[in-house]
């Protein structure tokens, strides 16, 4: 479904990726792992389009897709659920909801869809007319996720969905992924919580300083000294 | 106690001209960090069009809206043409840009028309007054007051209606993540500049109604005074563009009708003074963005 | 636009000649500043169309006094002070013949400082504050000074029977300041009273509170009297009738615009003073059937025709001079006496060089300006600068 052919990113100077290489396959959920700073979240930015890759190939449905804007890879069935949930604060929850449907599909399918996602999110119901702003950091996450999937993605790129929660939400996150891949999304996750991650992804990866330094499937990331060093190398 | 309410009327009257061009203002900051210099030529432009459809004989309505109409054109094209090859160059280089499109399209005015006023004569109706028992209202400032309301009313149903006035809204807190959900770019920043040129439009209507004539740099003085409102509103806040607007006219009628005359020469000096002292009060405006952009 | 084109074009050409060789024994060399942009352009272009006009007319006939050819040097000032002063040390340094200076006081005392101690003659394409001329001996007015014109209208608002005026000044500049107070001492000479005055600011936005203070007068004045321009005129005249004033209003030669003209009932009855008016047959109107047929364009204010008298002042001083230098046709033209000029013959002798003129009294009516009288201003009642 994606494929990820020696992708570097540059921050001028800074180089945050450097050339890593990985296939995410359709229905799969795909750990993206590594220490803080190690290129994570660059990665999905390249993969979304916020950044435009220095070199490599990005390959989305199996057409080349490097370097194209955020909209159009959004609309080809990207989403992106940011880093920090970025959710429109100033708006209220129902504004947040529609515009993360606003550029796909008919407005009848996306209120049914906004009624589903306050189905399966009650707190977003609950608080429709209120400011995103004023929602706790769980549920804002919960709105981050209910938004990025308002748009009907294919691949879902997770950016540390847990980070911040209290253990109780964080279970709800990570029941909420297995069942998205039930659904038949495919999913990119990056995570701090390796256990928990490596626990339900089929495959993933570790970055260290923009390099790849282990891949394998979930189970053998688990058991692999390497992954902890990794982190710890940081 | 009639002077006193007269003034209040005039107050509220020139503060909704400045609310709309420091609402135009802000709408196009909060989206793009343009402090844009030419809108008052947007003004101007719009001010040249009724003028030369009156002159062409087009009814005085009809007249009315294509000078909206080619405002708000003119506020995407410069968009077009100067500012969208410059998106997300520093705010200083966005800013010394508009300089440059003002110089310019003042000096296309200047030599193709004139540097010279020309008039405009709108129907005499409109320039009458009201009789309203303790008070004499120009029937000018009553439009005024109407029109500002009217386009505040569809301003926000805008904002809060439609996909693309949400879209707006949220691109002023956040762009990459509007784009993220698949809107694009374009779209928002046109419809932004589109109603900042509207709202531009609307305020070029009155203030030649209100003047009676159109020159090359019409538009200037009118701009910097919205300028300064969004400034002290709380720069890239429309609510408080919307505030500054009216504390400036304020501001300017209630010293230009009490101050003595002896320190008169001085009112400018003392307007800014007032508004320099809100702002070391209140430093992020009257009325600050609730959201900073992260970047 | 073709004239400007030409007149820029030749400008430019003849920067480099001279650069390259020395003018010509019968070159007469007049260094012209007018703004192509900003508010002085309103009236800086029509007088240079005028000027130039004149000056091809008298170079076809042989040229100043008969025998100098007259090379124009135009510059554009952006109606700002400070490239004024920029061009008049240029000038100076070019050791021009003559400079004419923009149509406003202000940058004409500017520029005076420097082209007066250069002892070249400046004249002022419209600058009406008498004081202009006091910043040097070199210095000089073309048209009626300030305190001519209210001396003519004071004494014209008193005859009316108006016991009582409202001035309206601005601070920002000599003309908007002392041209109401030279009306205020005039109008009080006459028997009648100042009770009060407002001040604006030059582009000021708005003029409602203005005229609130104006109306919550009691009692009323007889008469308004001004010397705002535009578009502080225009702005102001739509929002005092727009608040249901009907006081009658008075003006400086500034109004004489088609602008103004063109504001509809707002203007009806405004008196405002001027230069000249083309009474059928007079040379005022001759010029302008001239200047119509040479270049297509209407000489739709008097600074077109007064434009041409500076070029016939000119003419005049070099003529009475003999000669091209500057301090024999400083003198020439400071001695000039009842010299005649299309809009009106001159006198600058027993004058401290702004000329004594006839001031018409004109009235806008239905969008015409129309005649009122014309008279030379009484010495007696003409305040002093
Ligand atoms: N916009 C930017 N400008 C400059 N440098 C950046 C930018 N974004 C990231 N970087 C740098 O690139 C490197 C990789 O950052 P990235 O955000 O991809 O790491 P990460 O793996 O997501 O880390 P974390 O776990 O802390 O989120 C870091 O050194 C970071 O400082
Ligand atoms: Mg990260």
């Amino acid at each position: 479904m994606l494929s990820v052919e020696g992708l570097v990113v540059r921050y001028g100077p800074i180089e945050a990726v450097r050339g890593i290489d990985f296939t995410v396959n359709r229905g799969e959920v795909f750990a993206l792992l590594g220490a803080n700073g190690a290129g994570k979240s660059s990665t999905l930015a390249a993969i979304a389009g916020l950044v435009k890759p220095f070199a490599g190939r990005i390959t989305y449905d199996g057409k080349p897709v490097s370097g194209l804007p955020p909209e159009t890879l959004s609309r080809a069935g990207i989403g992106l659920v940011p880093e920090g949930r970025r959710i429109f604060a100033s708006l209220t929850v129902a504004e947040n909801l529609w515009l993360g449907g606003a550029a796909h599909g008919s407005t009848a399918e996306r209120q049914q869809l906004q009624k589903e996602m306050e189905e399966r999110f009650p707190i977003l119901g609950e608080r429709a007319r209120q400011k995103a702003g004023l929602l706790s950091g769980g549920e804002q996450q919960m709105l981050a996720i209910a938004r990025a999937l308002m748009a009907r993605p294919k691949l879902l790129l997770l950016d540390e969905p847990s980070l911040g929660l209290a253990p109780q939400m964080v279970e709800k996150v990570f029941d909420l992924i297995a069942a998205m891949r039930k659904e038949g999304l495919t999913i990119l996750l990056v995570e701090q919580n390796v256990p928990m991650s490596l626990q339900i992804a089929d495959r993933g990866i570790v970055l260290a300083n923009g390099h790849i330094v282990v891949s394998g499937t979930g189970v053998e990331l688990l058991h692999n000294s390497d992954v902890t060093n990794a982190y710890l190398a940081a | 106690m009639e002077v006193f309410l007269q003034q209040c009327v005039n107050a509220i009257s020139l503060g909704g001209i400045y609310a709309l061009l420091a609402l135009g203002l802000a709408v196009v900051f909060s989206i793009v960090r343009l402090i844009n210099f030419a809108h008052g030529e947007v003004m101007t432009i719009a001010g040249y069009a009724i003028w030369l459809a009156l002159l062409s004989s087009v009814p005085v309505v009809a007249a009315i809206i294509l000078g909206i109409t080619v405002a708000m054109l003119a506020s995407v094209a410069m968009e077009r043409i100067a500012f969208r090859a410059m998106r997300g160059a520093s705010v200083t280089s966005l800013l010394i840009t508009s300089f440059a499109v003002s110089e310019i399209v003042k000096v296309l005015f200047q030599n193709g028309i004139s540097a010279r006023p020309v008039p405009i004569v709108l129907p005499a109706w409109m320039s009458g007054s009201i009789n309203m028992g303790f008070l004499t209202i120009s029937v000018m400032s009553l439009i005024s007051i109407i029109v500002v309301a009217v386009s505040l009313v569809a301003l926000s149903v805008i904002l809060t209606r439609t996909t693309l006035g949400v879209a707006m809204r949220a691109a002023a807190e956040d762009f990459p993540v509007v784009r993220l959900v698949g809107i694009k770019a374009n779209h928002v920043v046109a419809l932004a500049f589109a109603i900042s040129g509207a709202l531009a439009g609307v305020a070029a209507v009155l203030w030649v109604a209100q003047r009676g004539s159109v020159d090359p740099l019409m538009g200037a003085a009118p701009v910097l005074k919205a300028f300064i409102a969004t400034v002290l509103g709380g720069l890239g806040s429309l609510s408080g563009a919307v505030l500054g607007g009216f504390v400036v006219g304020a501001v300017e009628v209630f010293l230009q009708g009490y101050l003595p005359e002896s320190v008169a020469p001085y009112r400018e000096a003392i307007s800014l003074s007032i508004i320099i002292g809100l702002l070391v009060l209140r430093p992020d405006g009257l009325w600050p963005a609730q959201n900073v952009n992260r970047s | 636009m073709m004239t400007k084109l030409t007149a820029k074009l030749a400008a430019v050409l003849f920067g480099t000649t001279l650069l390259a060789a020395p003018a010509l024994a019968e070159d007469f060399v007049i260094g012209v500043t007018a703004a192509q942009s900003g508010w002085l352009a309103t009236y800086d272009q029509p007088s240079y169309a005028g000027f130039k006009f004149c000056i091809d007319e008298i170079n076809a006939k042989g040229g100043l006094g008969g025998k100098y050819k007259a090379v124009i040097d135009v510059r554009d000032t952006r109606s700002d002070t400070a490239e004024a002063v920029k061009v008049a040390q240029e000038f100076a340094d070019k050791k021009v013949n003559f400079i004419v200076s923009p149509a406003d006081g202000d940058p004409t005392m500017a520029m005076g400082q420097i082209t007066s101690p250069a002892g070249i003659p400046t004249m002022t394409f419209a600058g009406t504050a008498p004081i202009l001329t006091s910043v040097g001996e070199f210095v000089f007015g073309s048209y009626p000074g300030d305190n001519q014109q209210a001396a003519v209208l004071g004494a014209y608002a008193a005859e009316l029977g108006y016991k009582t005026a409202w001035l309206l000044k601005s601070p920002d500049s000599s003309y908007t300041m002392k041209g109401p107070e030279y009306f205020g001492q005039v109008f009080e000479a006459k028997g009648g009273k100042v009770i009060g005055e407002g001040s604006f600011t030059l582009n000021q936005p708005d003029f409602s509170a203005i005229v609130t203070t104006i109306k919550a007068l009691d009692p009323q004045p007889d008469v308004i009297a001004t010397w705002a321009w535009e578009p502080d005129f225009p702005a102001f005249i739509k929002a005092l009738r727009g608040a249901g004033v009907t006081t009658p209003v008075m003006g400086a030669d500034v109004l004489d615009t088609p602008t103004v003209r063109g504001l509809g009932d707002v203007v009806n009855g405004i008196v405002h003073t001027s230069g000249g008016y083309p009474e059928p047959g007079s040379k005022h109107a001759d010029f302008n059937a001239r200047f119509k047929a040479a270049t297509g364009m209407e000489a739709d204010t008097n600074y077109v025709v007064n434009g041409c008298d500076i070029a016939l002042m000119i003419d005049a001083a070099v003529t009475a001079a003999g000669s091209s230098d500057p301090k024999a046709v400083r003198d020439a033209l400071a001695n000039l006496k009842d010299s005649p000029g299309n809009m009106s013959n001159f006198t600058f002798a027993g004058t401290d060089r702004m000329p004594l003129r006839a001031v018409v009294l004109a009235k806008i009516e239905n969008g015409q300006k129309t005649f009122i009288r014309r008279q030379l201003a009484d010495p007696a009642t003409m305040p002093k600068p």
